[in-house]
């Protein structure tokens, strides 16, 4: 019985002027997208080699004057643009994109001038994830404002019902064809977008990509799910279909437009962090204070003698200032993070913004690929630091110490920079993008069944006359 | 005639639930959009009283000339609750050096103090105003003859002597009427938020500039009613109708400005930020080769002591306690110095020009590309009128242009970089020797110099040197024993926020095009209703 009703609304979305029309439109928008990811992407990774040749010549050089010297500068890690961000860009353009570290620390992490366009007012990429967001939804809950209240309207209701019918057959039916037509027209522009990708673009297929693609229709299927039963809760709720539109109308307005665009409002609001004013008076205090309580004659410098006794003064004073101004910023690093994944998971009551979450750690991107650069160069840092304090205790016309912004008192031999260890980053393995979207799964699978339930018990008690 | 059927059709409009629910819609939304744009207004007022007092601190402890470096602080623009434009996107504070012109401005964005914020977007009253207010339109008009054509009611109607225009007149009087009070109360709340919101007051030319907002949104509606009211004569059926506008919803609101800035983005491509830093550091390295030049020319020997220093990058030094022939030293350097780092400041902006023109031209492209929509139109005329469109912050950064030539222009009046006050404000007449600086301060222990370096030489503690000479205290040794910079004379940047009207012409082009769009989609309509079968 199921099966039938869920041929008969299949088809009956097939031939319908919506599905039409939502075809013709999705499959122009993947295309547009999918050219301008090509061209932008190109652009992108030309300026990104650019500097990226620019950083490791800078090493280079550095390498060359001295081991010190390459420790102790300050280097600028930036994040390669991601091949896979016709999937889901994940505002990656407005995301911190580069880290600043030596070997003796994890600075700090900063968006590089340049990545965004600040005349140009903010945008969405036209990703897979975004055009799934606003069209998709949207197109669900057309295929399913009308499903009860129209079909009440023309009468077809009551004839359907008056077969053996169980009411819920009725409903999963017309539930499973809507994310069904929704599918196929993901699919289409899914298609679409991966030739046009394959055929202009660099890159080619691999299994990694097979993998995101299928994720990512996993993922968009849920979406169509949710919003499916949002629409026919807004069909049952409502007794004419024009009613049943304002309001699927309303909760898609909310959900897409309203929700996602409060975050910074509700990220200041409720979770807020120290101005970063703030921040810097405190560090300045402690070096204040560092200074005061120094030996005399700590800042003196003379650079020609590593050997000089102030050399180790001011090294001790450095390492003091170093550890302490570490200690302040990365407890505001973590506030930082921890701002801005509450305010994620507060957002996530709306299922488009769940949708983009969900598509970031299918692909691999934005906040979560960030962060786990972030972590994996603190433990590059290490490395980096083990490295160096090896070549120095090799070297014996070196006093060992240790300063981690000067190149006086530790070795000034050259380093083949070859041999000195490099920060590369590497892809996220499967693991990284399923265990933080586990949460935001978990709501979303229960925000679908709650709406879906809810829309059935309505619908059970429905006056199909 | 006309007058019973507005009336019939403002009544049917009332009743239904559609304008209930537009109604709560703009209730709910735009108070909503104005509070969030309210308490952002708020917060960069208090990050601009912080810069303000941060930069007049910075510009009042400043003992030397040369370490005097303006910054303006550019205050939040109030309309900008209404429409952010770019603001929220753009710093705040310029920098004016001597080596540079100001380029991009520096500051807080609306992320504030959290980078990752800023990859949350957010909506204002122009947004919100843009997506309801067509689909309002759209709701209204979607059925406007193709539903009493199904209930069999336009038979009727016209069936009695009632010509087709008046038909249609009452029609479309009877939308516009109902949806007037929906945005009059919009703005209305807005007003009435503005007014109560306690850090906030707009001057009469900024409320002229809201009524105008006003009547650029009454334009962009009836846009949007005779797009619906087109559709609805060319379909055969309501739901026809509703999928055709819904979807032209979509995309001329959603899409359009999507697909515009995209296209700009990939098309239109923007100079790389890092290029162009390469080419102004090279630039520096000539002009420090030119410097150095310049020394050798003029016999100014290389290599300099001092006894206590401060050095910075564009030039800035400030030095004191030294001897006569030092000072003299670092004025001549200065002298040399500073107006070839002025002269290389114009060699530096050709690059930085042709950077900032490519952002503007990329921006520019997506905002013509969007006027494919009325939305972008709209969006565009709104940001003008809110004085937070790029065109007012070029005008900004223009202004804080002509403001380093006038700071320039100061300084070499006073004929600064040749005069010992641009290095320190020690008094010249009393400047000593160096033998005289080591008696006093080695307290007569030392007469002369070469006494002192002979005891020096055989010290092991390289300490030991500075020790002695910190035994006696000479006054003019450090910066505490002299009074701050008398500025007030300097010239002053001034923050015009321009008349009325200052800044429109481009947005009542704009209008302009929305008004054509209006007429045209009205006679469209119109033919279409005339031939329009209404069985």
């Amino acid at each position: 019985m199921f099966r039938t009703v869920l041929r008969r609304e299949v088809l009956h979305n097939l031939y319908s002027l919506r599905f039409l029309i939502s075809l013709t439109l999705v499959i122009a928008v993947f295309a547009a997208g999918a050219v301008s990811f090509v061209r932008s992407h190109a652009s992108d990774l030309e300026k990104y080699r650019e500097t990226r040749g620019q950083y490791l010549e800078n090493m280079r050089s550095l390498a060359g004057q001295g081991a010190t010297e390459l420790a102790v500068r300050r280097q600028t890690f930036t994040l390669k643009p991601r091949s896979n961000g016709f999937i889901a860009d994940a505002k990656e353009r407005y995301l911190p994109n580069a880290i600043v570290y030596s070997a003796w620390n994890v600075f700090s992490f900063q968006n590089r001038s340049g990545s965004a366009n600040p005349f140009l007012k903010k945008f969405d990429e036209l990703s897979w994830t975004f055009i799934t967001a606003l069209i998709l939804s949207f197109v669900a809950l057309l295929f399913t404002f009308d499903a009860v209240s129209g079909e009440k309207e023309t009468k077809t209701l009551a004839l359907s019902l008056s077969n053996p019918l169980p009411r819920g057959a009725l409903l999963g039916g017309k539930f499973a064809s809507a994310v069904l037509s929704v599918m196929a027209i993901v699919l289409a522009g899914v298609l679409t977008s991966l030739v046009i990708v394959v055929i202009l673009g660099a890159e080619g297929v691999s299994a990694t990509l097979a993998g995101e693609v299928l994720g990512y229709l996993a993922v968009a299927a849920l979406l169509a799910g949710t919003f499916a039963a949002f629409g026919l809760l807004a069909s049952v709720v409502a007794r004419g279909s024009n009613v049943s539109l304002l309001l699927a109308l309303s909760f898609w307005l909310a959900f897409a437009v309203v929700i996602p665009n409060s975050s910074t409002f509700l990220a200041k609001g409720l979770y807020p962090i120290a101005r970063s004013e703030e921040v810097q008076k405190n560090v300045d205090a402690v070096f204040d204070d560092l200074n005061k309580n120094a030996p005399p004659g700590s800042w003196m410098m003379n650079s020609g003698n590593p050997f000089l006794p102030q050399h180790e003064l001011r090294a001790n004073l450095q390492m003091k200032r170093l550890q302490a101004e570490k200690g302040i910023r990365d407890v505001y690093a973590r506030a930082m993070f921890r701002q801005f994944e509450r305010t994620r998971l507060l957002t996530a009551v709306s299922p488009v913004a769940l949708f983009e979450y969900l598509t970031e750690a299918v692909s691999g991107g934005g906040y979560l690929r960030f962060r786990k650069a972030w972590e994996d160069m603190h433990v590059y840092q290490e490395q980096f630091l083990a490295f160096f304090k090896a070549l120095d205790a090799a070297d014996t016309g070196s006093p060992h110490w240790f300063n981690p912004n000067e190149n006086v008192s530790t070795t000034r031999k050259p380093v083949a920079f070859e041999k000195v260890p490099q920060f590369e980053e590497r892809p996220m393995p499967f693991a990284a993008r399923v265990g933080p979207a586990l949460k935001y799964l978990l709501i979303n699978v229960f925000v679908l069944s709650a709406v879906y339930f809810l829309a059935f018990i309505l619908f059970i008690r429905y006056d199909v006359r | 005639m006309t007058g019973t059927l507005v009336r019939k059709e403002f009544l049917t409009n009332l009743v239904s639930p559609r304008f209930a629910i537009g109604f709560v819609l703009c209730l709910v939304l735009i108070p909503f959009s104005l509070l969030i744009n309210i308490s952002g207004y708020r917060e960069r007022a208090a990050q601009y009283r912080i810069d303000r007092d941060a930069a007049e601190k910075a510009a009042a402890e400043v003992r030397v000339y040369s370490t005097l470096r303006p910054e303006i602080v550019l205050p939040p623009e109030p309309l900008g609750v209404f429409g952010k434009g770019v603001s929220d996107q753009v710093g705040n504070r310029v920098q004016i050096m001597l080596g540079d012109k100001p380029l991009l401005a520096a500051g807080k964005t609306a992320a504030g103090d959290n980078p990752f914020l800023a990859s949350f977007f957010s909506v204002d009253f122009v947004d919100i105003a843009a997506i309801v207010f067509s689909l309002l339109a759209l709701i209204f008009s979607y059925d406007a003859f193709s539903r009493e054509k199904e209930d069999g009611t336009l038979k009727l109607q016209m069936s009695n002597s009632l010509s087709r225009s008046t038909a249609l007149a009452g029609k479309l009087l009877g939308i516009l009427l109902t949806l007037l009070p929906v945005i009059v109360f919009s703005f209305l709340v807005g007003s009435l938020l503005i007014l109560f919101a306690r850090d906030i007051s707009f001057s009469a030319g900024e409320w002229g500039r809201i009524a105008l907002l006003f009547a650029a949104s009454l334009v962009y509606l009836a846009v949007f009613v005779f797009l619906g009211l087109l559709v609805s004569t060319r379909s055969k059926s309501s739901v026809t109708s509703l999928v055709v506008c819904l979807f032209l919803w979509v995309v001329l609101v959603f899409i359009v400005p999507a697909v515009s800035a995209n296209f700009a983005g990939s098309f239109f491509g923007a100079e790389s930020r890092d290029n162009l830093d390469r080419v102004l550091r090279d630039v520096d390295q000539q002009r420090e080769a030119a410097i150095s030049a310049a020394f050798k020319a003029q016999g100014v020997p290389e290599g300099w002591s001092c006894w206590w220093c401060y050095g910075d990058e564009d030039g800035r030094i400030e030095t004191y306690g030294n001897p006569r022939d030092e000072f003299e030293k670092f004025r001549r350097r200065a002298s040399l110095s500073e107006p070839i780092r002025l002269d290389f400041a114009e060699k530096k902006w050709a690059p930085a020009k042709a950077y900032i023109d490519s952002l503007a031209r990329q921006a520019r492209a997506a905002e013509r590309l969007s006027f494919l929509s009325p939305t972008g139109l709209f969006r565009a005329v709104a940001s003008a009128l809110c004085r937070t469109d790029l065109a007012s912050h070029e005008r900004h950064m223009d202004r804080t242009r002509q403001y380093r030539e006038a700071f320039v222009r100061w300084l070499r009046g006073k004929d600064i970089f040749a005069s010992f006050r641009w290095i320190t404000p020690s008094d010249p007449s009393k400047f000593k020797t160096e033998d005289e600086l080591i008696e006093m301060r080695t307290g007569g222990e030392f007469k002369t110099a070469g006494e002192f370096e002979a005891w020096a030489a055989q010290q092991k503690d390289a300490r030991a040197r500075w020790m002695k000479l910190s035994q006696v205290k000479v006054s003019g040794d450090s910066p505490d024993d002299f009074p701050y910079l008398d500025i007030s004379d300097m010239p002053r940047f001034e923050v015009r926020a321009g008349g009325f009207l200052f800044g429109l012409g481009p947005s009542a082009l704009w209008v302009g095009i929305l008004l054509v769009e209006a007429v045209f989609l009205f006679y469209a309509g119109y033919v279409a209703f005339i031939r329009y079968d209404v069985r």
